[in-house]
């Protein structure tokens, strides 16, 4: 009885990582494909056209780095959005 | 009504809830978990809040999350897309857990607490804003926040007045000052978020003069810091917006040798770096209030954000700025917006008063006398028990000048990564060998770092150059000053290679039993200072039950556990096989 438990959990313990390891497989495939596809052609387009997703300047020029950001009490809905 | 905050999935998660505005309930989770600044869901945080007022989740009116997600989620898509091809690695580790639990708040909150409401998300430096505003003694004060990154922002300034929060201005990610803090952390091979104290501790062991320090000078070249103290990085020294790592190899060159692996020599170079990095902190951080206080015109300045627990700096404001009074709540980082998210709700969005201070970090779980009781009789363990609080004070203190380490389990976990006298090993502060001997029978940690005093609040002014009046964020042990010099040598196991000292002051009314221990140890010894340090050895959290605490001081050299009125003495027991050495971790 002892080691048809045995057999079993440890069967069922393999299955798990059996199905971690192919979980693993496809989700890398899937990001890689998002990766290459939606983030790379994105990038891709905007350096074609000059366009910058972060702000990494420096100016001597400019007197000062603060922007604006006037962050105040909005409606309680708003607060609802994750955005 | 119930409001509960909720803070996780970066680092230090916690919960925190409101009863009518009151914090009643706060605590971290990994206090809970033993996983040392716990990332998930605050599961066991939450339902220890919900326990402690006999309530269950129906009854919480609302829930607050304390970032937007899908703000953070376009932040963190920039930075791929700017960096396409080089963040393939850390695109492919980090975006599961974008997938499944942080774009799924709202899902995960309902799932995890069969919870029927929605939830609210309130910006992350509003939340670090209100978290430190909110519960501040300040009707109006003016407000800065800095940390590493939260959606986009990294640094703010504005004003809070009565209820209301605006933040004005901004600095927005990747420039960030918390993130160059710990930049130069990891170049000295310590663990981000988590050991930038240690490179704290390290600077004064370094040049602290401006003029002589050559890496002060080299480390301004990777910053542009304007006048008003706004500032930007040169990114060509980083790589943390694409890698898992944060120095680039420019910045390798420009400080003259690779990253510093985590059991190497730390040689003076290392510590130049550790105190030019410190200084180039204070030289924004002093211009920035500076210019925040032209710009809001108010003497009260409160401070949130990870770089609030820079207490070296924080104990200089008054002095550099024209400010005159200063706050910061016990967990000025991430983990203290569960706080300030619950406190934004109820004050600012819903338009109740404010009429709460915080004034103690006891926030978190307590054991009764019956509880810790049947816990010492179910293991078998053997203990005293005093008769009453006197006896208590009397035989503690007499144990500490006798040059014992004592475990102190006294009451509520305090709230916040500071050991304020609920979960703290206390020591002898005038022994000279103690420092060494805490180290290599508790902490096992690295040697350069000092012991925290704690000193009654009435006495802080005879032995430390505080400011005065005494500030109330060195209740919490948030601000670091110059000891007297002639008490150098009568409390050297807390002074500082540059003659500074950790404190943290107590209020009588705070923790009676802690103040008059202190006061009793004064009798004895002629110093009314103890060594306070957390409750834990290195890596692990503080201590959180009576279990804990049991197994803590039996893997270690601590030589008694003061648990509510029982005295447990190490050797009366066996000794465990537990090796505290073996899970000390950085």
């Amino acid at each position: 009885m002892n080691k048809i438990f045995f057999f079993l959990s440890g069967f069922k313990e393999g299955m798990r990582q059996f199905g971690q390891t192919i979980s693993i497989i496809i989700n890398s495939g899937l990001l890689l494909i998002v990766y290459f596809i939606g983030i790379g052609f994105t990038s891709i387009i905007a350096k074609l056209f000059h366009k910058h997703f972060l702000d990494t300047d420096l100016s001597k020029n400019e007197k000062s780095y603060w922007t604006d950001l006037n962050l105040k009490k909005k409606s309680i809905k708003e607060y609802y959005k994750q955005f | 009504m119930y409001i509960l905050g909720i803070s996780c999935y970066y680092h230090d998660s916690s919960a925190a809830l409101l009863k009518d505005g009151i914090i009643v309930a706060a605590a971290q989770e990994e206090r809970f978990t033993r996983k040392k600044h716990d990332t998930t869901f605050p599961i066991n945080a939450i339902k220890f809040c919900l326990e402690h007022q006999l309530i269950t989740i129906n009854e919480i009116d609302y829930i607050g999350f304390y970032e937007k997600p899908l703000i953070k989620f376009e932040r963190v898509l920039s930075q791929h897309i700017e960096a396409f091809p080089l963040s393939i690695k850390t695109f492919l580790s980090s975006l599961p857990s974008w997938i499944n639990e942080k774009l799924r708040v709202t899902r995960e909150v309902k799932k995890k607490l069969k919870y029927k409401k929605g939830v609210l998300f309130v910006e992350h430096h509003l939340a670090h804003a209100a978290s430190c505003f909110l519960i501040s003694p300040f009707k109006k004060a003016a407000i800065l926040t800095i940390d590493g990154v939260g959606e986009w922002t990294t640094t703010t300034w504005g004003i809070g007045e009565g209820k209301e929060i605006q933040l004005n201005k901004e600095i927005k990610f990747p420039h960030s000052l918390g993130l160059l803090y710990s930049a130069i952390t990891a170049y000295l091979g310590f663990s981000v978020n988590n050991s930038e104290y240690k490179v704290m501790g390290l600077s004064p062991y370094g040049l602290m003069d401006r003029t002589k320090n050559i890496y002060y000078e080299k480390l301004k070249k990777v910053i542009d810091i304007k006048d008003d103290g706004s500032y930007r990085l040169n990114m060509n020294y980083f790589v943390y917006y694409y890698k898992d790592k944060m120095p680039s190899k420019k910045l390798c060159q420009l400080l003259d040798g690779s990253i510093r692996t985590k059991d190497s020599e730390i040689t003076q170079r290392h510590k130049d770096i550790a105190a030019a990095v410190q200084l180039i902190y204070e030289d924004v951080l002093f211009k920035m209030l500076n210019h925040v206080y032209r710009e809001i015109k108010c003497e009260n300045i409160v401070i949130a954000g990870g770089c609030g627990l820079n207490s070296v700096a924080n104990g200089k404001i008054l002095n550099n700025t024209p400010f005159k009074n200063i706050w910061l709540q016990p967990d000025p980082s991430d983990g203290g917006t569960s706080i300030g998210v619950a406190s934004y709700i109820y004050h600012t969005i819903l338009g109740n008063e404010r009429d709460f201070v915080l004034n103690n970090a006891y926030l978190g779980p307590s054991f009764s006398t019956s509880e810790i009781k049947s816990f010492l009789e179910k293991n078998k363990i053997k203990y005293s028990k005093v008769k009453d609080n006197k006896e208590l004070i009397n035989i503690t203190a007499q144990l500490i000048h006798k040059d014992n380490v004592i475990g102190w389990f006294q009451g509520r976990m305090e709230w916040g990564p500071r050991a304020l006298g609920a979960r703290s090993i206390l020591s002898n502060a005038c022994n000279p060998k103690m420092q060494e001997i805490l180290n290599l029978k508790v902490k096992h940690r690295e040697k350069f770092r000092p012991f925290a005093p704690v000193v009654c609040n009435n006495d802080a002014q005879k032995y430390f150059k505080c400011d005065k009046p005494i500030p109330l964020p060195t209740d919490f042990m948030l601000m670091v000053y110059q000891i007297k010099k002639r008490w150098h040598k009568k409390i050297p196991s807390v002074t500082h290679v540059d003659g500074s000292g950790r404190l943290q002051t107590i209020r009588k009314e705070q923790n009676p039993l802690y103040y008059e221990l202190i006061k009793k140890f004064g009798k004895l010894s002629g110093i009314p200072i103890l060594i306070n340090t957390s409750f834990n050895i290195r890596g692990e959290p503080i201590v959180c039950t009576p279990g804990d605490a049991y197994k803590c001081m039996m893997g270690t050299g601590i030589d008694y556990l003061v648990m509510d009125k029982f005295l447990i003495k190490r050797e009366d027991n066996p000794q465990d096989m537990w090796n505290s050495e073996k899970y000390a971790k950085d």
